[in-house]
């Protein structure tokens, strides 16, 4: 059996208020792993104890009560993050450092040098194209360049576990697409990621299994095609059909004890078409329109 | 939070944060403080022209040795007091302790860069006041031999002899280098104040206090000690106060400096030893607050 990249037994975290006799619980007695490979969600809305929860696997926060881990290794120890890279929620760095002096800095933390911090730094300012802004400072970075460059400096020492605190919150679109793109890839490079979002279309779009946290509790958890079907329902998608097949196959439905729910024309999302539409406006060809399978595969 | 890695791998990234921190302040222009110095040496020396040249080096030296020691204590408070909130609320302190690196490194890599802008600061101000000094003596030394051409050989020599004396001597050194601990010790505390204070304004206020009380006590601790009797109520209450407020006016040497009187390097020692534990002591204390510090 495999050991598990992220451990969380029985976790609670509690906030004592200053000056005040009460305290908030951002974290209830939380049990989850996320086993290497996988692309795990942590849903909820603002205030469910998720970044919390990232904190505490990180490190930079004591757990009240339970224990997380990193591969078997105690989070609070400096030994569990070096197999970890973490991105911030909008994070903020040296503004008066260019992109490759923000890599190296942060490699020269994880122990990285000479030639092998060189290759490293050069490899990740092209993983998350970033190679032409390289001597910019980050001060003049957009948002969504800032995140990219945040997740560079996540990877920089070559992680097997990623986490991503909101990696999207506030980027437009396209650059939401792109850092989407970049976790697919890191998936597939079989890096674990764990992620926490509200934005629920693209964590569907991603995540493997996800956990919905509710004022700190773990309400929902499970494998996100599990948690998202619905058992007594099946969709039929058909290419090209004529209205005779339509027909047909509506007066077999009513023949059997199934009944038909709706039937309408596939569509493309609203994420899609804005992608779509302003990629082709950059590229100055013409408006067109978005077939189903662009709503499927972008 | 366990240490990483070998001692090596450590220093490497104390190191880092070092180089981080200075470019950090370098880029915030904290030299400008270093303007302030500059325009006192050069207003203090137009206006001392006037003096016989033993009160003008004297009053410059006064004036530069005193206007340093001020610029590095404002420095070292006003920079080190941002550096580690500024990362809370930047969150690149998280970015920072989510790598491998324990929190003492990360704290000793911010002090370990302001000290060296302190050092630079030091270096800067040092070769400005060495320049005018110097400067001010040939001017001196020429104007005395003009003046005693028609003297003998033997009374124009002593008389060169006083100017040189009276301007650039050895002496000066341990007074300059006590102004240097005297500033580290600062930073080292303001570090430790910003490892539990809220905001800059909190930590700066503080040490505004802890400057002035540092630079009481020995006066207090004499008065109680000696006019009141002192009983161990008196004694505990000063031991107290002496641990939490470092005894500044024991970093002063100026005066001896100024006065031409040779620092005795035993005292200079002393002072240099106090110096090193004051800024370790705090540097510890500071790192326990850290270590516990919820980010």
């Amino acid at each position: 059996m495999t050991e598990p990249a992220i451990t969380v037994h029985a976790l609670t975290k509690v906030f004592p208020v200053p000056f005040r006799r009460r305290s908030i619980v951002a974290v209830r007695d939380l049990t989850l792993t996320v086993e290497p490979g996988e692309v795990y969600g942590l849903l909820g809305p603002n205030g469910s104890g998720k970044s919390t929860t990232l904190k505490i696997i990180l490190g930079l926060v004591s757990p009240t009560k339970g224990r997380t881990e990193i591969f078997g290794r105690d989070s609070r120890t400096v030994r569990s993050r070096a197999a970890v890279g973490f991105l911030p929620e909008n994070p903020y760095f040296y503004k008066y450092l260019t992109g490759e002096e923000t890599l190296r800095f942060f490699g020269k933390l994880c122990g990285l040098g000479g030639l092998a911090l060189q290759r490293r730094t050069n490899e990740m300012l092209a993983i998350v194209k970033l190679e032409t802004a390289r001597d910019r400072r980050l001060g003049t970075y957009s948002k969504g360049m800032l995140q990219r460059i945040g997740l560079a400096q996540a990877l920089i020492h070559d992680p097997r576990v990623v986490v991503l605190d909101e990696p999207t919150a506030g980027v437009d679109p396209a650059g939401s697409r792109e850092i989407c793109e970049l976790i697919l890839r890191l998936k597939e490079r079989g890096i674990t990621v764990m992620l926490s979002s509200h934005l629920l279309a693209q964590a569907q779009e991603i995540c493997d299994r996800v956990g919905i946290l509710a004022d700190g509790v773990l309400v929902r958890e499970g494998r996100l095609e599990d948690l998202i079907a619905i058992e007594n329902r099946t969709e039929l998608v058909l290419e090209n059909a004529s209205e005779t097949l339509l027909k047909e196959i509506e007066s077999v439905v009513l023949k059997s004890k199934a009944r038909l729910i709706t039937q309408r024309k596939s569509t493309t999302t609203l994420e899609h078409l804005f992608l779509d539409a302003t990629s082709r406006a950059q590229t100055g060809s013409g408006p067109a329109a978005s077939s189903p399978e662009d709503g499927q595969k972008p | 939070m366990n240490t990483s890695g070998s001692g090596f791998a450590g220093a490497r990234r104390v190191l880092a944060l070092t180089a981080n921190t200075l470019t950090d302040l370098t880029r915030q222009r904290v030299f400008y403080f270093g303007l302030i110095f500059a325009v006192v040496l050069i207003a203090s020396s137009v206006f001392m022209s006037r003096f016989s040249f033993q009160q003008e080096f004297q009053i410059l030296k006064d004036v530069s040795l005193g206007a340093m020691s001020i610029v590095t204590s404002l420095l070292a408070v006003v920079a080190t007091a941002r550096l580690i909130p500024q990362d809370v609320e930047d969150r690149t302190v998280y970015t920072i302790l989510s790598k491998p690196v324990p929190r003492f490194e990360y704290l000793l890599g911010k002090l370990f860069g302001i000290l060296l802008l302190l050092a630079l600061c030091m270096v800067l101000m040092n070769a400005l006041f060495f320049a005018i000094l110097y400067l001010r003596e040939q001017t001196v030394l020429s104007e005395t031999m003009q003046q005693m051409a028609s003297a003998p050989r033997e009374q124009l020599d002593a008389a060169l002899r006083g100017v040189r004396e009276s301007a650039l001597n050895i002496d000066l050194l341990p007074a300059i280098a006590t102004i240097y601990f005297k500033a580290c010790l600062l930073a080292a505390l303001t570090l430790f104040v910003s490892t539990f204070a809220t905001t800059n304004l909190f930590t700066i206020v503080v040490m505004v206090f802890v400057y002035f009380i540092g630079h009481l006590q020995a006066t207090a601790r004499d008065y109680w000690l000696h006019s009141q009797g002192g009983g161990w109520i008196a004694q505990t209450f000063l031991a107290i106060v002496a641990l939490l407020f470092p005894d500044l006016q024991a970093f002063n040497l100026i005066d001896d400096a100024v006065a031409g009187t040779a620092i005795p390097l035993a005292l200079f020692g002393k002072t240099a030893l106090l110096g090193l534990f004051y800024t370790t002591v705090y540097t510890a204390l500071g790192s326990v607050v850290f270590y516990g510090k919820e980010l």
